[in-house]
């Protein structure tokens, strides 16, 4: 089979997303997983990096191992833009034609990938949980959550380029800062037409919901499976008792039980607690991309077979609104 | 205004059972619902509507049981469907079904000035056929917006995007995908509901109104391809008590002492 390589598409390509740059640590987790992928093609990874004044941007991803950073600096560039980045992104992926290219699946990563894949007139598979390189083919097998979750798919992006994918931050892990590291530097020649047809008119700090969710310590979620509102509501108790936070799966935001900013997994937030308790949820992979990173996972479900309990440390199979209501009794006891 | 919504029928959450040996979607006892988010979206277009005059349009691609969707948008106010239904639309990816929606919207007569999409759909959650739309319209988009308010010819959105809240200006013709939080659904009253299942009208249109090609829609004209559907892999490998209510709650505080989240019960 004539391979895309032949017709000149070659190097791993990230999207250098460095807004909110101390939370969001997936373009770090992409040039790690880009290493390995360019290792087996023999190429590789290059971080573009859109913006004005990027330069520490440009450092801090030379220390974290990239082998190339293209830079496109420019002071009408400020603001993150979809139709600018699409303009200028897609003009040079056709000259310099990378073969896969990678974004985090930020909310800017999910509004300005697909237009930039749709411009390019190629694939793009959503939410990454893996990534690796079919060795028969050199082809990009992207697997992602499928089903609601219940399953996952292997895609295959196989005659169109780039091969492209957004990843969920905390998927891969980020490698090491090394301040020795170096990368080439690359400024490439490009149109910069910063004309949008929506006008920003304000960008400004959500201050609405507090980031406390995704410092906690502690971490309860709560599930479909408790039942009622009254129910999930335990769990704001419990957590101002044992000093953690709340958060909800999907099926819960929709029911209007919470505030969609408590939302975890794969389209809401990625959380890391040392210690996590989820109650009446079946286990999702949609859900449990989110908490991955919590240390330890005890789990409350009725349904012994639930996928919950695989990811489990700790899995009680019983009723999750019972139980919390008994311990919410025995911890008022105790003050 | 002219309106254009994009709804899809999707699976109802709860009622999703894969067979896990086989790989594929049961079937049997699944409740087909309008994606919960494209709902949102026609809500937002029926108050637009509400203020400003003009007209709704709901617009789905699918299979001819999808007409369902489109009824129920109807009862709730819409003025008019449309259903993008042929054999060849099936298999497709996000590219080749912003193609055919696209064609579709772009064959109206007058062009919608704003087209609204929820934010992503419940089952295959991509989000990405709002963006890749507006993509082949050529208007500009904002994905996720949490408020919508009229401002003279043009609208005044909020959006909130990774830790940022923004207020953008749109003008027409613009896409949006909206987000949870913008608007509660209106109930749709069961006269209505039937009303619309007796007598409104779909329109249906195939391949051949849309004037495309078979290479260019479905399966042939998507970019990716599924490998193959594998089962998550198994994380952990934990301890599975069960028991009386109580002696799951006394399990769970003695993990929590043991991990130092609780301390020591000092009354035994």
């Amino acid at each position: 089979m004539k391979t895309m390589k032949d017709e000149g598409w070659k190097g791993v390509w990230v999207f250098g997303d460095y807004r909110n740059y101390f939370k969001n640590r997936v373009t770090l987790q992409l040039i790690a997983k880009g290493k390995e992928l360019a290792a087996q093609l023999e190429t590789e990874v290059t971080v573009l990096v859109l913006g004005s004044q990027v330069h520490p941007y440009a450092m801090e991803y030379t220390a974290h191992g990239a082998d190339v950073i293209m830079v496109v600096d420019h002071p009408s560039l400020e603001n993150y833009q979809v139709e600018t980045y699409v303009r200028i992104v897609s003009q040079l992926v056709e000259s310099f034609k990378p073969e896969i290219f990678l974004a985090g699946a930020t909310a800017f990563g999910r509004e300005f990938f697909p237009r930039l894949a749709k411009r390019l007139k190629t694939g793009l598979s959503a939410d990454c949980v893996a990534l690796e390189i079919d060795t028969e083919t050199g082809l990009l097998i992207q697997t992602t959550p499928a089903f609601g979750g219940e399953l996952l798919a292997d895609i295959l992006t196989p005659k169109h380029r780039p091969q492209m994918a957004t990843v969920h931050p905390g998927v891969f892990e980020e490698r090491s800062h090394d301040p020795q590291a170096t990368a080439r530097m690359v400024y490439p020649e490009v149109d910069i037409h910063a004309e949008e047809r929506v006008q920003l008119i304000r960008s400004k700090p959500d201050q609405s919901p507090k980031g406390g969710l995704e410092e906690a310590e502690l971490v309860l979620v709560g599930g479909k499976g408790l039942g009622s509102k009254e129910n999930f509501h335990m769990l704001f108790e419990l957590a101002r008792l044992l000093g953690g936070d709340v958060g909800a799966t999907r099926p819960v935001i929709l029911s209007g039980w919470t505030e969609e900013n408590r939302l975890l997994g794969q389209t809401g937030k990625s959380v890391k607690p040392r210690v996590l308790i989820t109650a009446g949820t079946s286990g999702a992979v949609q859900y449990t991309t989110g908490i991955q990173g919590a240390e330890t996972v005890i789990a409350i479900n009725r349904d012994p077979h639930a996928p919950i309990f695989k990811m489990a440390d700790l899995g009680l199979v019983g009723d999750a609104k019972t139980v919390l209501s008994l311990v919410l009794e025995k911890l008022r006891k105790r003050l | 205004m002219n309106i254009v919504v994009c709804i899809k029928q999707v699976p109802d959450a709860p009622s999703i059972r894969v067979d896990r040996e086989r790989m594929t979607l049961i079937r049997d006892g699944v409740e087909n619902i309008i994606n919960p988010l494209d709902r949102v979206a026609l809500e937002a277009a029926l108050e637009l509507k509400q203020k400003q005059g003009g007209t709704v349009c709901v617009l789905t691609m699918g299979p001819p049981q999808s007409e369902e969707a489109l009824r129920e948008a109807l009862a709730a106010g819409a003025d008019q469907a449309v259903l993008l239904t042929d054999p060849h639309f099936a298999g497709a990816d996000t590219l080749a079904t912003s193609r055919v929606i696209g064609r579709a919207i772009s064959m109206m007569n007058p062009f919608p000035d704003l087209v609204l999409c929820g934010r992503q759909t419940i089952d295959s959650d991509t989000g990405h056929v709002g963006p890749q739309l507006a993509e082949e319209l050529d208007v500009p988009q904002v994905c996720g917006v949490t408020e919508i308010h009229l401002d003279g010819n043009a609208l005044l959105v909020k959006q909130v995007s990774d830790g940022f809240q923004n207020t953008y200006r749109v003008t027409f013709p613009a896409l949006l995908t909206v987000s949870q939080g913008l608007h509660v659904p209106r109930h749709i009253a069961l006269g209505a509901l039937e009303q619309a299942f007796s007598s409104a009208r779909v329109q249906r249109w195939g391949l051949k109104d849309l004037k495309l090609q078979p290479e260019e829609v479905g399966f042939s004209g998507s970019a990716t391809t599924v490998l193959r559907l594998h089962r998550p892999p198994q994380r952990r490998k934990g301890e599975v008590v069960s028991g009386s209510s109580l002696t799951l709650t006394e399990h769970l505080i003695a993990k929590l002492v043991s991990l130092s989240i609780l301390d020591e019960d000092d009354e035994g």
